[in-house]
Order: C-alpha cells, then sequence, then structure tokens
C-alpha cells in the first residue's frame, strides 16, 4: 500500500510538472511582452525594462521558468493587473460559488443518472431503456448556453421562481446565495448526467451477471431487493468514479454555464481574464483548476482501492 | 462679473435635459435602503483621474465632487466652489471661490491646497486634463478658500472641462493622492466601503456630508445620501439587465437594448425611461497614416456610407434613433447645417468614382470595433458591406474594447474605429478629434484656423456662427463621420424615486420607497 | 480478442457492416440527418436565392414565412440560408478538429504504446492535458492564439488529441502483444509496416467510434467558444455565433436563436447517435462498459 502511494504520488507530481511547464508556456508563448502587458498602455519605456528585470524577464526562458516555479511553491500566483490584487485572493473570491455549484450539479445529475441507469439496466433492450439512452444523447447534444437561456426565460423571466443572474446581494445570507445557484446546477446536472446514465447502466449490467446476484435470485428474494441491495451496492464502486470525474471536469468547466448566469466563478474569472487580457489569472487559475482536477483523480483512485477489496495491492 | 460663455451655456437649453419623467422637486422620499444598480460592466478602476470610461465617472460621482458641474438645464453651477469663477477683463485669469467648512471621508475640512494638488493630478494623468493643460499657465492658492487658475490665451470651455463627470477633475485630500490612488477618499455623499471586482461596488452615506443649500437641479444644488447604500452591480451581458430588471432583481439598470423597451412596458416591477438625445455613434478616421491619410479617399468613404441603415442595424426603431448631420439640434445655438450636405450620401457608385480619382490602390481598410457595446459592432458591419458596395477592400476586426482602445493610440494599426460619445452640451468636450493629439491626429491648417477662432470668442452671439465653421471643416476634411444621434434606455423601479434620467445617472436625492 | 475480431468485420463488405449499423432505427435516423446536413452544407448557394451576409435592415427580426422559412435577423439576412452556409463552417470546423485530432492523438498513441521508453513521457504530457476541462483549455489557447476561425480549429484540435491518444496506446498496448504481431516482428517485418500495417488497422474501430463523438463534442466546443466570444469571429455565420449574436432578441423574436440552436442539437445529436451505432457494430463490450 505504501509504496502504491509513493508512486501514485510521484506519477502526480510529474504531471503537476507538465501542467506548470504548459501553463508557463502557454501564456509566454502569448503574442506581446509581459511586461508590457502587465503594466498597460500607459507605462513607459523603463517602466517595462524595469519590470522585466524584476521578473528576470531578460532571463533565459528556462531560467524565468524555474523563477516562476519557485513563486508558485510559495503560494505566490502574481497579481493579476485588471483586478488590482493577488491572483490567490481572486481565487479564493470565486471559490465558494464554484464549490456549490459543482456539488448541486453532481448532486442533480446522480439523482438523475443512477436511477435511470438502474432502470435502463433492469429492463435492458426495452422502451424505458432505448428512452433513457436517447435522453442521455440528447443531453450531450444540447448546447449549455442554449439551454440556459432557455431555462432563463422561462422559469426566471416568465415564472419569476429564480433569479436571472448573479451570486445575490452581498449581506443576503448563504441559503439565499445558494438559491441562484439552482437554475444553472439544473442545466448542469441534466446535461451532465448522460455519462452517468451510461456507467450505471454498464457497471450494473455487469453485476447483475454475477453469481451472487444469480444466488440471490435463487434464494428467493424480492427482485427489488435483489436489484438494489445486492447488485447496486457492488455497481457503486464505478459509478461513484464516475460521478468524481464529473465532479473534477464541472470545476472549471462550468464556464459557459457560470457565464450565461453571471456567478462570479472560477471559470468565469478564467473568461473575464482572457477578454481581459490578464494573464497572471489566466495563469494562476488554470495551474489551480488542473492541480484540483489531478488531486480529486488521485482521491477516486485511492476510494477505489480502499472499497474495492478486489483491487490488491 | 457675467461671464459671456457661462451665459451662452446657460441659454443652450438641451433637448437631453428633458428625460421622459421628470418629478417635482421637494417631494417627501423616504430615506434607508439599499438599492441594486446594474451596471454595465466591471470599472476597470476606481481612479476617477485615470480612466475617461463613462462608467467610472458615473460611480465615483458619488465619492468625489468636482468644483462646477452642471444644472438640469446644463448651465454650469457650482459644485465645491462657493460660486461661478470670476473671470478678469482678458479673459485669462478665473478666481474661484472655495466653499468653507467642506469635509473630506477622511473628516478633515477641504482647502485650497486640496484643490490645486487634486487639478495638477488632473492635468498630468486624465486626457481631458492633459488637453486643458495647455491653455493654462498657473494654478494656485490665493488664500485657504480661492484657488486662481492662469490661462496662456482665453480658453471658453475651461469650467465646463472642470464639471465634466468623465476623467473628471474630482477634489481629493492632498495626503491622499498617490499613483496609483490606493485611498478613495473624497467629500461626496457616499463614502467607498467595499469593492469585490466583479461582484459589486458597495457604497454607504457618508453621515458627515455638507450639502450646498441652493435648491437640487440636475447634478447641481443639494445634494442627499436617501439611500443608505449604493450596490453598483457588474452585469456586462445586455439581455440579463434586461431580465433581472423584469424579475424585480435591479432597481435600476443601465443602458438596456432599446428593442427591449416593449417588454419593460406596463411590467409592475420596473418601467422604462429614455433619455434622448443621449449620444452619438462616429466613426473615426486615421488621418496621419494609411490609406486613409488621404483626404480624398476620406471623403470618398464619407460618400459611401448610409448612416440611416447603420442607425437602424444598431437601435431598431426610428424612435430610439435621428439620422441627422447637424451636431446639435434645433434650439441650441450651436445648431447649424453648415456642411451637412455631405452627411448621408450613401451613393456607392459616386464613392466608387471618387475613390479612383483619389488613386485608392485596393488596399484594405482596418476598420476597428468592438462588441462591448453591441451597436458599435453593428453599425460596423454595415459599414464594412457599404464600404464594400463602393469597391473598398475591408479587414473588419473585432476585439474587445481595452484592446481597442490600446490600438486605436498606434496610427499603423488602424484606419478606421467605431466609437461613440455622449451626447454634450459644450462643443469643445466632444468628440476628442476637436482637440489635439486624440486618436485620428486630424491637425490641418483649416482645423487650426476654425478652432483657434471659436475657442477664443466669448460673445456667445458669435460662438454659434464660429461652431458652424468647424462643422463644415468637419465635413470638408472627415477626420471623423458622425452617424447621427441615439437614444437611451434605462429601466427604474416605480419604488426608486426622484430618479432623473442623465447621461451618468446618480443616486442622491434618491429613495426607496418601501413595499 | 475484442480488436482482433473487429478487424473480420470490416473485411467482409461494407454492405453487410452497414446493414448491421442501420439495424437499430436510431442509428439510420442519425445517419440520414447528417447526410442531410453535409449535402445542404456542400450545395449551400443552391439552398436559397439569398446572400447569407447581404444587410436588409429594413426587413430585420421578420418572422418565419414563406418569403423567408426561419424568419431574418437583426440586419434582416435570411436565417435560412445563414443556418445552411452556417453548416458548412459549423460542420468544417468540426471535420478539420477531428482530422487533425485523430492524426495527431494516433501518430502519438501508437508511440505511446509501442515503445516503451516513450509510453511515460508521452503520457504524462497526455495527462497533463487532460487536467485541464476541454472548453477551459480551449478558452486558454484561443487567448494566446487570437479568435479566429482557422485558430477555433487549432484549438480544439489540441484540446482533442490527448483522448484519442489515449485510446489509441490502450489498444496498441493489447495488439502489440497479439500472436500476429510477434510473427510479423519474427520474420522482420520493419517497425513502420507493423506500425502502420498491422497495428493501426486492429485500433481503427476504436479510433473511429471515438472520432465520431469528438465532431458532435467539436460542434458543441466552436459553439461555446463563440458564444463566450473568443472563438469565430461573429461576422463568420457559424451556428455557434448565429445563437450568440441573436441571443439579445430572443424574446421578440425567438427564431433568432431557436434555428441555428437546433442545428447544432441535430447535428451532434445525430453524429452522436451514429457514434453510439458503430460502437455497438464494432464492439458490443465497449457499448456495456462505456
Amino acid at each position: 500500500m505504501f509504496r502504491y502511494l509513493m508512486s501514485r504520488f510521484a506519477g502526480m507530481l510529474a504531471v503537476m510538472l507538465i501542467v506548470a511547464v504548459l501553463v508557463f508556456l502557454l501564456t509566454r508563448l502569448a503574442p506581446g511582452d509581459p511586461a508590457a502587458l502587465m503594466l498597460g498602455d500607459q507605462a513607459t519605456a523603463e517602466d517595462v525594462a524595469r519590470l522585466r528585470a524584476q521578473y528576470g524577464l531578460d532571463q533565459p526562458l528556462p531560467l524565468q521558468f524555474v523563477y516562476w516555479l519557485g513563486e508558485v511553491l510559495q503560494g505566490n500566483l502574481g497579481q493579476s493587473i485588471f483586478l488590482q490584487q493577488p491572483v490567490t485572493a481572486a481565487l479564493a473570491e470565486r471559490a465558494e460559488p464554484t464549490f456549490f455549484l459543482t456539488l448541486f450539479s453532481v448532486a442533480i445529475a446522480s439523482l438523475i443518472g443512477i436511477p435511470c441507469g438502474v432502470v435502463s439496466a433492469v429492463w435492458r433492450g426495452r422502451a424505458l431503456d432505448q428512452a433513457f439512452t436517447g435522453v442521455a444523447m440528447l443531453g450531450a447534444s444540447i448546447p449549455s448556453f442554449w439551454f440556459g437561456l432557455i431555462l432563463i426565460q422561462f422559469f426566471s423571466v416568465k415564472l419569476g421562481w429564480f433569479p436571472v443572474a448573479g451570486y445575490g446581494d452581498p449581506d443576503v445570507p448563504l441559503a439565499e446565495r445558494l438559491w441562484h445557484l439552482v437554475l444553472p446546477a439544473c442545466v448542469l446536472g441534466i446535461l451532465n448526467s448522460a455519462l452517468i446514465i451510461r456507467f450505471t447502466r454498464a457497471s450494473m449490467l455487469d453485476v447483475l451477471g454475477e453469481d451472487y446476484v444469480r444466488t440471490a435470485r435463487a434464494m428467493g428474494h424480492a427482485e427489488r431487493v435483489v436489484v438494489l441491495r445486492h447488485a447496486l451496492r457492488n455497481a457503486l464502486i464505478p459509478i461513484i468514479t464516475v460521478i468524481g470525474l464529473t465532479a473534477a471536469l464541472l470545476i472549471g468547466g462550468a464556464v459557459v454555464t457560470e457565464t450565461v448566469f453571471g456567478l462570479p466563478g472560477v471559470g468565469n474569472l478564467v473568461v473575464s481574464a482572457v477578454l481581459r487580457r490578464d494573464y497572471p489569472v489566466i495563469q494562476g487559475a488554470l495551474l489551480a483548476i488542473a492541480a484540483v482536477y489531478v488531486l480529486i483523480n488521485l482521491l477516486i483512485d485511492l476510494l477505489y482501492r480502499v472499497a474495492d477489496p478486489r483491487v490488491r495491492f | 462679473m457675467k461671464h459671456p460663455v457661462l451665459t451662452a451655456l446657460r441659454r443652450t437649453v438641451l433637448a437631453a435635459a428633458v428625460g421622459s419623467l421628470l418629478f417635482a422637486p421637494g417631494f417627501a422620499a423616504e430615506r434607508g435602503g439599499a438599492a441594486n444598480l446594474a451596471m454595465v460592466g466591471e470599472p476597470p478602476t476606481l481612479d476617477p483621474m485615470a480612466s475617461a470610461a463613462d462608467l467610472v465617472g458615473t460611480l465615483m460621482q458619488h465619492v468625489y465632487e468636482p468644483l462646477y458641474t452642471f444644472d438640469a438645464q446644463w448651465n454650469l453651477a457650482p459644485m465645491l466652489a462657493e460660486r461661478l469663477p470670476e473671470v478678469s477683463a482678458d479673459g485669462l485669469v478665473y478666481t474661484i471661490p472655495l466653499r468653507k467648512g467642506v469635509k473630506f471621508h477622511n473628516g478633515r475640512e477641504m482647502n485650497a491646497d486640496d484643490v490645486v494638488a487634486s487639478l495638477k493630478r488632473w492635468a498630468d494623468l486624465a486626457p481631458r486634463g492633459k488637453a486643458t493643460a495647455k491653455e493654462v499657465k498657473s494654478i494656485e492658492a490665493r488664500d485657504p478658500a480661492t484657488v486662481v487658475v492662469t490661462l496662456n490665451r482665453p480658453y471658453a470651455p475651461l469650467v465646463a472641462q472642470f464639471a465634466l463627470p468623465t476623467g473628471f477633475a474630482a477634489i481629493m485630500p492632498k495626503e491622499t493622492i498617490a499613483n496609483p490612488l490606493t485611498e478613495f477618499v473624497g467629500t461626496g455623499p457616499y463614502r467607498l466601503k467595499e469593492r469585490k471586482p466583479d461582484q459589486y461596488v458597495l457604497m454607504t452615506r457618508f453621515d458627515e456630508y455638507t450639502p450646498r443649500t441652493d435648491a437640487a437641479s440636475g447634478y447641481a444644488g443639494k445634494r442627499e445620501a436617501l439611500l443608505d447604500e449604493l450596490r453598483f452591480v457588474p452585469v456586462p451581458n445586455a439581455n440579463t439587465r434586461v431580465e433581472g430588471s423584469l424579475s424585480g432583481q435591479y432597481q435600476f439598470a443601465d443602458l438596456l437594448p432599446v428593442e427591449s423597451k416593449k417588454r419593460l412596458d406596463n411590467q409592475p416591477k420596473i418601467k422604462p425611461l429614455l433619455t434622448k438625445p443621449f449620444g452619438f455613434p462616429y466613426l473615426v478616421l486615421n488621418t496621419r497614416q494609411g490609406v486613409l491619410a488621404n483626404a480624398a479617399l476620406r471623403q470618398a468613404v464619407q460618400t459611401a456610407v448610409n448612416p440611416t441603415e447603420m442607425l437602424l442595424a444598431g437601435f431598431g426603431d426610428p424612435q430610439f434613433f435621428e439620422a441627422t448631420g447637424a451636431h446639435f439640434p434645433a434650439g441650441s445655438a450651436f445648431h447649424s447645417d453648415a456642411g451637412t450636405a455631405r452627411y448621408g450620401v450613401a451613393d456607392a457608385a459616386k464613392a466608387r468614382t471618387e475613390a479612383a480619382a483619389a488613386k485608392y490602390d485596393g488596399a484594405p481598410l482596418r476598420i476597428l470595433a468592438s462588441q462591448q457595446y453591441e451597436f458599435h459592432y453593428r453599425i460596423a458591419l454595415v459599414l464594412a458591406e457599404n464600404l464594400k458596395a463602393a469597391g473598398f477592400k475591408v479587414d473588419l476586426q473585432l476585439v474587445d474594447w481595452a484592446t481597442l482602445v490600446q490600438r486605436r493610440n498606434d496610427p499603423a494599426l488602424w484606419d478606421v474605429y467605431v466609437t461613440h460619445s455622449a451626447f454634450l452640451p459644450e462643443p469643445m468636450l466632444s468628440p476628442p478629434q476637436l482637440g489635439d493629439d486624440a486618436p485620428g491626429w486630424w491637425k490641418t491648417p483649416a482645423k487650426d484656423a476654425a478652432l483657434t477662432a471659436f475657442n477664443g470668442e466669448t460673445d456667445p452671439a458669435r460662438r454659434g456662427a464660429l461652431w458652424a465653421k468647424v462643422q463644415e471643416t468637419v465635413y470638408a476634411e472627415v477626420p471623423y463621420i458622425r452617424v447621427g444621434n441615439f437614444n437611451a434606455l434605462t429601466a427604474v423601479s416605480p419604488r426608486l424615486e426622484g430618479y432623473d434620467p442623465r447621461p451618468w445617472p446618480y443616486f442622491w436625492n434618491v429613495g426607496l420607497k418601501q413595499k | 480478442m475484442a480488436a482482433a475480431a473487429s478487424a473480420s468485420v470490416s473485411s467482409p463488405g461494407l454492405g453487410l457492416a452497414l446493414r448491421k449499423l442501420f439495424r437499430r432505427k436510431v442509428v439510420l435516423a442519425g445517419a440520414v440527418a447528417l447526410v442531410v446536413l453535409v449535402l445542404l452544407a456542400l450545395f449551400a448557394p443552391f439552398a436559397s436565392p439569398y446572400d447569407p451576409s447581404a444587410l436588409k435592415v429594413l426587413e430585420r427580426l421578420r418572422g418565419p414565412s414563406a418569403l423567408h422559412w426561419f424568419g431574418t435577423d437583426e440586419f434582416g439576412r435570411d436565417i435560412f440560408t445563414r443556418v445552411v452556409v452556417g453548416a458548412r463552417y459549423s460542420l468544417t470546423i468540426g471535420a478539420l478538429t477531428v482530422l487533425i485530432a485523430t492524426v495527431a492523438g494516433t501518430l502519438l498513441g501508437l508511440c505511446a504504446g509501442y515503445f516503451r521508453r516513450l509510453d511515460t513521457p508521452i503520457m504524462r504530457v497526455v495527462d497533463a492535458m487532460m487536467a485541464f476541462p476541454d472548453i477551459l483549455l480551449a478558452i486558454a489557447l484561443m487567448a494566446m492564439l487570437g479568435a479566429s476561425l482557422f485558430n477555433v480549429v487549432l484549438a480544439l484540435a489540441i484540446v482533442y488529441t490527448p483522448r484519442i491518444a489515449r485510446i489509441v496506446r490502450a489498444s496498441t498496448l493489447v495488439v502489440r502483444e497479439l500472436l500476429f504481431v510477434e510473427a510479423a516482428r519474427a520474420l522482420g517485418v520493419s517497425t513502420a509496416r507493423i506500425l502502420f500495417r498491422h497495428i493501426l488497422l486492429n485500433t481503427l474501430s476504436p479510433i473511429l467510434v471515438q472520432a465520431t463523438f469528438i465532431f458532435a463534442y467539436a460542434i458543441l466546443a466552436e459553439a461555446g467558444l463563440s458564444f463566450l466570444g473568443v472563438g469565430v469571429p461573429p461576422e463568420i455565420p457559424t451556428w455557434g455565433t448565429m445563437v450568440a449574436a441573436g441571443q439579445q432578441f430572443a424574446d421578440q423574436a425567438f427564431w433568432v436563436v431557436l434555428y441555428p440552436g437546433l442545428a447544432i442539437v441535430i447535428a451532434a445529436l445525430s453524429l452522436q447517435m451514429v457514434g453510439d451505432g458503430l460502437r455497438d457494430m464494432l464492439d458490443p463490450r465497449l457499448r456495456k462498459s462505456l
């Protein structure tokens, strides 16, 4: 177990190092001098030269990378040009809506995906199965912004049930702010349930063919008990894996939905940073999002190994 | 003494002053509450001098105040100054008396040293400040309550320059002056409480505010913070601003797509307000470098464009715009039809002939436009089609507004860009191409002659005629093409009492009726 | 073995394979929809009498009618014409993205799967790239490349290359150990020949399946990028730019966003239906496990 952990950890570090290189290259390959960009268009040539020296931009690229990585390892992601605050602070501010949005979306996706998947597996090949498969595919074919626009028109504007956009007034309690997340979470949850339906179905089909399920049936347990207690419980591990992956991808992957609903989340931060040419923010946010993804992946992997007795070290 | 230019401005009663709804003064509005104000975006900075963006001025005019401002009829009126300046007979020395006992948010009393330091910072930093600085010989404090401005030559727009709220001559305590500004301390009825980028800018009532005693009128007179808190919320998506207003989420929403007016009519939680005319879109032509440095080709472009089509594409229904070549509406002292025969010709064949005569070599015209304002983009698209029809090659470059603002400063990068300006009562204030060094870099003997004559003239009766000459020169040399006038749509909650539609919306003297 | 079995499926003849593929009506429907879209895109200039970019501002925002089947947009342009021309752009973007991503991903995957020494470095980079959500990586790439049609293709191709690489590597790892590869190696067949003749041929079916799905995702991603304003410049009519520009008029002229949006849904859905059918036909086991 310890050796496995160590090797897994080393792999993760290697991936993170490459992520850092990618992010670094992305910003350095961008057209324009980063120093001039950071200072804006009112800067003089001397200002730019001074900043270039200060940030070591006159050094060779590999040295620059080492310097930047050193700062990152000390928790310094740089200073936002537009927001006039440290990138870490900007990220911290945006973390809350993104966290809850991810949580709600995954919950909705699972609430739809698991029952539909189970039903599909149990009545495999029947009309219901085909209907769910079709709906899942349809869900994966609808652009999220288009769906979001339609839901806003109907539920917020026509019916007035939900707020149109934003994350609530500054002084409202958390509960009211979370109310703002219901509609976007529905968009993401419904559209992302497709993968969970598929996985649940496949995983259930695998388990339903296993000996112990047949045994349980032979022992005369009701079909409901067999499916829910014996089969589903054993099928859960791969389902949890896919739920975890969905969550990991939604952090930062919810960009378009966050933008449609005007949520001040991490994805929205990246989009506005791109439109504002705020390279330190793009760089820092990408790094943070990738780090979270890698970490969640590691956790899922460990969970998988702890939970599934068949996986031995 | 009575200042002739100020009198002229006072006479310049502009339609801009007439909103669709004006409230009788002296109503009893409720005190308290907070209002959510949906603005067009996140302000690039809170430093009122560092950016000429309307948004920055709109927000920060609640925190900072200028020496002078405009009243309901767009006359100049004193704000932090005690009264209008005394001007020497030769028009060179302006003596500005300051109000006494005005407190900054840090508790200190404002004095002449603060004003001098602030105006100097403005002259160094703000684009309009820099332009004004060229006319100014010195700014000095004569005593703690008097500031003296001495000019190099007579410059009629001086006081109006001090009054405009964009890139504005805000008065700040001497000790907070720094670059960049880190403390936002002013004398205004509201003080800055918190800024959370992309979420809100919060302002709360400044309890020790020292109001003027004269009656409120436009931006002038007595100001009172009725609302406890102002929440400026950046909502860059215009649709979201409309829908948020319909659902009652915002008590005010700025610059809505005019076509959403139908939806805002007869709604319980919001009502539409039309400000007309609000402003004018215009196309700036690069007179320094590239294809359009050739004045004859600029003429050909002017012949090719179809302003009516542009306005229709930009604003939809004709009730939201007016296709006119005159810079000022009928009734204004500056109204004139001089040169407007060249406006709205929209003749592709004629333009093609003109371009050929001017030896157009087929080099593409680079058009810069942004989508920050949807109508800029739509006008640019019509422009591109108009030019193509007249045989021009076109390279339409859509960039974000920040990039456009950056690129237009480099004459090597563009030929035309699309922008707009709010409608201003004083000709010298807008568009900036009438001054020196603005992008486009229009500088010809004819321009200098026309503008020197106009700016040096202090007699209002003769200023009108001299302005006609300026307008005629604009049409002859085509440094920019004025597309026409447009009206702006805002939405205001019926609960918001005392709101007066203005180009830069303000929320003092505005109360929120409890439900 | 699945991959080996599929190789034998493709040999007995296209007719049989197609019949097998279209046994499910859903798949047939998807294929028909796709063919219609492609034909429309190919013959776009003949599909309508209107010029997709000619402005007729006076006829703006007219509802669907006999003259304008899908109505007109905010510049008075015919929406049906633009949806058809948009098919050209959107499908081309999708197809080019798939092509580039498949070629690059296949090369990377083959190398990683076949040459043990290259495996770790290639797959670490692939892992690193997949640590970013697709759309986010695409946005970041667009920020660096600048908004243009070609850059959208390039950015999306970069985003989807790792997916193909992963799948090809996994198949290669399996096929590499099969008897016929061993035999070829023993007979002294060149490495390139083994890679491209034997291994590639046997990994084609998962590549084909994945490519179909990536085609669908690329069309959706293009729309998303254009919606955010970092994709195709708005004056080029892709389905994405049309929805993005029309959203402001959605309430008073729903047809402005409805039809291009439906086109996206239909294209993405039919591609996924075909992909699902392909997966079913080529590898029944894959369908169950994915």
